[in-house]
């Protein structure tokens, strides 16, 4: 065997190797793409599936985002949902109450600039983006107090935007919701 | 061949300058909103000081670098002296007055808004105007790479590209074409609100177009060291690169696939629909390709480098490499690096696990491991092996250089490992300071003053490593010979047309970016209702 | 080497990269698009085309929602950065005119002898807010209402313009100065509070948020005190009522003797 020809072996042997090593690169992939499709439809965390529009200015005078209208409500099929803005510096409510063992769907927006919604020890986690409503599910499966800090530069006083979540047991909150109205935990 | 020292080594020294400052700046911020600094009375002073940090090692220094690198790899790997030195020098100067121009307004306070701009934060329009002459003054060195690899072209018909040219021209063409997505977002959205000529602006509309330039500029500056592993640390160590064409498949890949793939970062976002946040989350998959055949092609040129040694074994081969070669080390720390960093990264990109720490603090660990950790150590080794070369002199004391390596590593591994963990745990981004003091957050004070101290490991290691770039320009004099690359194992003769050059690749590039951007900007851009009140940061 | 040969699908390194390529992105398209979409019971979609409408993120405006009916008049003003911006004289002349009938509470240079707020330099876009609150009733106030029940846009606009154009004058409530309180300086961040120079305008103006230096003791402690308990509500969206509530007694004792002991000039002029 000439070294010609082996050289010629050599180089067929590294690009075998090669290939098969490209292989299990795109199996790999292939598998994490899956799993993150099954994940998906397996109810974890998604993005949300609609893109809707507001006026970050002039929340305050008409639509879902208007102040009589912030805050958790019960609503008929037993579900939750709170309604919530994000302003230089602090959210609207500020302490955000729901129950436990709930399907909780979160809408909210902001009123100026660019903020999020992070609700530690938990998955619930978006952007607050002027002019567009985020709407998340969530739901807590054990009571307490969560923190909600702002999770976007949002100008100077960013450091102090921290927020709260109260989460309590499913029949005291239904039992608070009979009163009507939109439930907070604000000065409690 | 290295005719242009002069101009190689002021890009080098601009960007390891103003890194200097910034690591600096960096080390400061880390400090004082950790249980060990104290409170800031002015709260905006710690939002400047990340803005200049952010625009300095994100815009500036991997630039520098990448363009200097690039016209030594020009110059050297084409034995072909520089065409176009002038421009050459226009482009440098052009990114010397940006930098300036953004840093004035960003000193004074006029433009804290942080390096990602997000409207409709808006702040002092040159600072704006600073940053886009820096892109224009790169955008100089991406033509002269495509002239210089031309001229080649036509002196040398047919003949397959050296590897070093073709990846650093594949680089190029990535950092123009990303650079484009901010580029649009400062002049069509952010400039002419700042100048006062339109008071509002749509936030999620340049949220889509940053994003189309962060995710690929992370591959821009990941070219230098990726050109370094396949091309400068085989023959640094005495190896042969294992395959020549996987090299240029990973240069392309990472052309094609950097791209689209930007709006994984706003897969948290409520303007960009759900369908295109699954596209992106497919193709980032798919750019671990090219990282995973790198991790092949180089642990193989390794091995080689090994038996050619002496090395034997599975894994005794491990054992028989120079290790005490400062290149061998930065290759190894990069690597690990490489592995943790990407390993987040997996987290980051995915549809669902993204939740759980998006924009926490797990996302600033994750890009110090990858960028400042995996790939300026590299920038680091590039320095040391080409300084030789660039100044004439010998660069003595390996041990000193090993010494800020290691430093390196481990107070990124001490700054990191703890940064990802309070991300964990909820931490938010970009505070200037944290009541530790609260239960609720309590737990999280010992990690970020771990984070702290590693941060000023890697201050000393930052400095180290400019003491021994001087003290290098002053010792004693040598001839390093030729600058060269490292070779493969089976050097082609030839190489097919699409491996040999980039219109394929770059068509397939634009091609993507139209497919998974081109709907979602026109959409927003067409949106009337959604354009928002500019608000314009500082005190009245 | 030319285009040609390149850009061919007998070249097959051109017809397996496009080929994969335009494969992938049909496959993720498809799962992005419909796949998903439909795979989430949660999520209802009309037909497919509602789907894939949704899903490339086309945008829609969200669906009315009846709100409860407003216990109290809040504000409805709308502020924004370009509100007043652009002062011109005429106005300010008109405003000169217009602010004799205020001088009585508010001092003939702006300045006020008695609790009443000092006006002289104040944002423009901060007295726009407050005189169309008096008006419409989202804020009240014995002596204020009856004032600014008659105003005119126009006239709320002159006398905003006119105030924010006169120099800011020390006043007329001498005390030492104070250090600065904790609360001021770096608010009480798990309590979400900022510090209050990040609306107030020491540190980054909050557009509507006036600056404070100067102002009289007594008047601040009452607004705080008044946004605490819910009196007092035409802080668009709780803004401020957020931060009072969270204010502690003494917090609001010593941010309200802290401001009034500071000169104005602290504050950067308007330009």
């Amino acid at each position: 065997m000439s070294t010609e020809e082996s050289h010629h072996d050599g180089a067929e042997v590294a690009a075998r190797v090669e290939r098969r090593w490209a292989t299990i690169s795109v199996i790999i992939i292939v598998a994490m793409a899956l799993l993150a499709a099954f994940a998906g439809i397996h109810r974890a965390t998604m993005p949300q599936p609609r893109v809707e529009t507001t006026d970050p200015s002039r929340l305050h005078l008409s639509g879902e985002f208007v102040e009589s209208n912030l805050g958790s409500v019960l609503e008929t099929n037993g579900n939750v949902t709170v309604r919530a803005i994000g302003q230089q510096y602090s959210f609207t409510p500020a302490c955000i109450l729901v129950p436990a063992d709930t399907p909780i769907t979160l809408r909210a927006t902001s009123a100026d600039v660019v903020h999020g919604i992070l609700i530690q020890g938990t998955n619930v986690n978006t952007m607050l983006v002027p002019g567009y409503i985020s709407e998340q599910p969530m739901r807590f499966a054990r009571t307490g107090d969560y923190l909600m800090p702002c999770q976007e530069f949002c100008s100077f006083g960013h450091e102090g935007m921290w927020g709260k979540v109260k989460v309590i047991d499913k029949t005291e909150f239904a039992d608070r919701a009979k009163g009507g109205g939109r439930l907070s935990c604000v000065g409690q | 061949m290295l005719v242009n020292r002069k101009l190689i080594l002021a890009h080098f020294w601009l960007a390891f300058a103003v890194f200097g400052i910034a690591l600096t700046l960096g080390a400061w911020q880390m400090f004082i909103r950790s249980p060990i600094g104290t409170w800031l009375s002015n709260p905006e002073l710690y939002y400047r000081s990340l803005t200049a940090h952010g625009t300095v090692m994100g815009y500036v220094f991997p630039t520098l670098v990448a363009m200097g690198f690039g016209y030594a790899i020009s110059e050297s790997a084409l034995e072909q002296r520089l065409v176009g030195v002038r421009w050459a020098w226009a482009g440098f100067w052009l990114i010397v007055a940006g930098s300036i121009m953004a840093v004035i307004p960003i000193a004074l306070g006029r433009a804290s808004v942080l390096y990602t701009f997000y409207p409709p934060l808006i702040g002092n329009v040159f600072y704006y105007l600073g940053v886009v002459l820096v892109v224009v003054g790169s955008w100089i060195w991406v033509a002269l790479m495509s002239i210089n690899l031309r001229v080649w072209r036509k002196a040398h018909p047919g003949a397959p590209v050296p590897l070093a040219m073709f990846a650093n021209v594949a680089g190029s063409y990535l950092w123009a074409w990303t650079a484009v997505g901010a580029a649009l977002e400062l002049l069509l959205q952010i400039i002419p609100v700042a100048a006062g000529l339109k008071t509002t602006i749509d936030a999620g509309l340049a949220r889509v177009f940053f994003s189309w330039t962060l995710h690929a500029i992370v591959y821009f500056w990941l070219m230098p060291t990726y050109i370094a592993y396949y091309t400068i640390v085989p023959r640094a160590i005495g190896g042969r690169v294992y395959s020549d064409t996987m090299a240029r498949i990973s240069f392309i890949l990472f052309l094609v696939v950097a791209m689209p793939i930007g709006m994984h970062h706003t897969f948290a976002d409520p303007q960009v629909g759900a369908g295109f946040k699954f596209i992106h989350s497919a193709f980032t998959a798919l750019v671990t390709l090219p990282t995973l055949l790198t991790v092949f092609t180089i642990c193989a040129s390794v091995e080689i480098a090994a038996r050619l040694r002496g090395g034997r074994g599975l894994f005794g081969w491990i054992r028989a490499l120079p290790w005490d070669n400062p290149m061998m080390l930065a290759l190894a720390f990069s690597f690990v690096m490489l592995g943790f960093g990407g390993a987040g990264g997996l987290i980051n990109m995915s549809y669902q696990l993204d939740a759980s720490i998006h924009n926490t603090q797990w996302i600033t660990g994750h890009f110090h491991l990858i960028f400042g950790g995996a790939i300026v150590i590299m920038y680091f080794a590039i320095a040391y092996d080409l300084w030789p070369h660039l100044t004439g002199r010998e660069l003595i004391d390996l041990r000193l250089i090993r010494t800020q390596l290691w430093l390196w590593f481990v107070g990124m591994m001490i700054t990191t490992f703890p940064w990802h963990w309070v991300g964990i745990l909820g931490m938010p981004r970009r505070m200037a300071y944290f009541d530790f003091g609260d239960p609720g957050i309590a737990p999280q004070a010992l990690s970020v003053t771990l984070s702290a101290i590693g941060g000023f490991i890697l201050l000393a290691s930052g400095i180290l490593f400019l003491v021994i770039l001087a003290r290098g320009m002053r010792a004693p004099q040598t001839d390093a010979g030729p600058y060269r690359f490292a070779l493969a194992v089976h050097q082609p003769a030839t190489v097919p047309v699409a491996l040999n050059t980039h219109a394929l690749w770059v068509g397939l590039m634009i091609a993507l970016t139209l497919t998974n951007y081109g709907y979602p900007i026109l959409t927003l851009a067409l949106n009337e209702g959604t354009s928002v009140p500019a608000v314009y940061v500082g005190a009245q | 080497m030319t285009a040609r040969d390149l850009f061919t699908f007998r070249n097959r390194h051109f017809t397996a990269a496009v080929g994969i390529t335009a494969a992938i992105l049909i496959v993720t398209a498809i799962g992005g698009f419909i796949v998903l979409p439909f795979a989430q019971p949660w999520v209802q979609f009309a037909n497919v085309w509602d789907a894939i409408c949704s899903a490339a993120g086309l945008p829609q405006r969200a669906a009315t929602v009846a709100a409860p009916e407003q216990t109290r008049r809040l504000s409805e003003v709308v502020l924004t950065s370009s509100t007043l911006a652009r002062p011109n004289q005429e106005a300010i002349g008109r405003g000169a005119t217009l602010a004799q009938r205020c001088a009585i509470c508010h001092g003939p240079t702006g300045i006020s002898r008695a609790d009443s707020p000092n006006l002289a330099g104040q944002y423009a876009a901060v007295i726009y807010k407050e005189l169309h609150d008096f008006r419409s009733g989202a804020r009240t106030n014995a002596v204020m209402s009856p004032f600014a029940v008659n105003l005119t846009d126009q006239e709320i606009a002159d006398l905003s313009m006119y105030y924010a154009y006169l120099p800011r004058l020390p006043a007329y409530h001498p005390t030492p100065q104070l250090p600065k309180p904790n609360i001021v300086i770096y608010g009480a961040p798990m309590r979400g509070i900022a510090p209050c120079g990040s609306c107030h305008g020491s540190l980054d103006n909050k557009i509507g948020s006036p600056w404070l230096e100067g102002q009289s003791e007594a008047y601040m402690k009452a607004q705080l005190q008044a946004f605490a308990s819910g009196e007092r509500r035409n802080d668009i969206s709780q803004q401020m009522r957020n931060i009072a509530r969270a204010m502690t007694p003494q917090e609001i004792d010593q941010a309200a003797a802290y401001y009034a002991s500071q000169p104005p000039d602290v504050v950067k002029a308007v330009d």
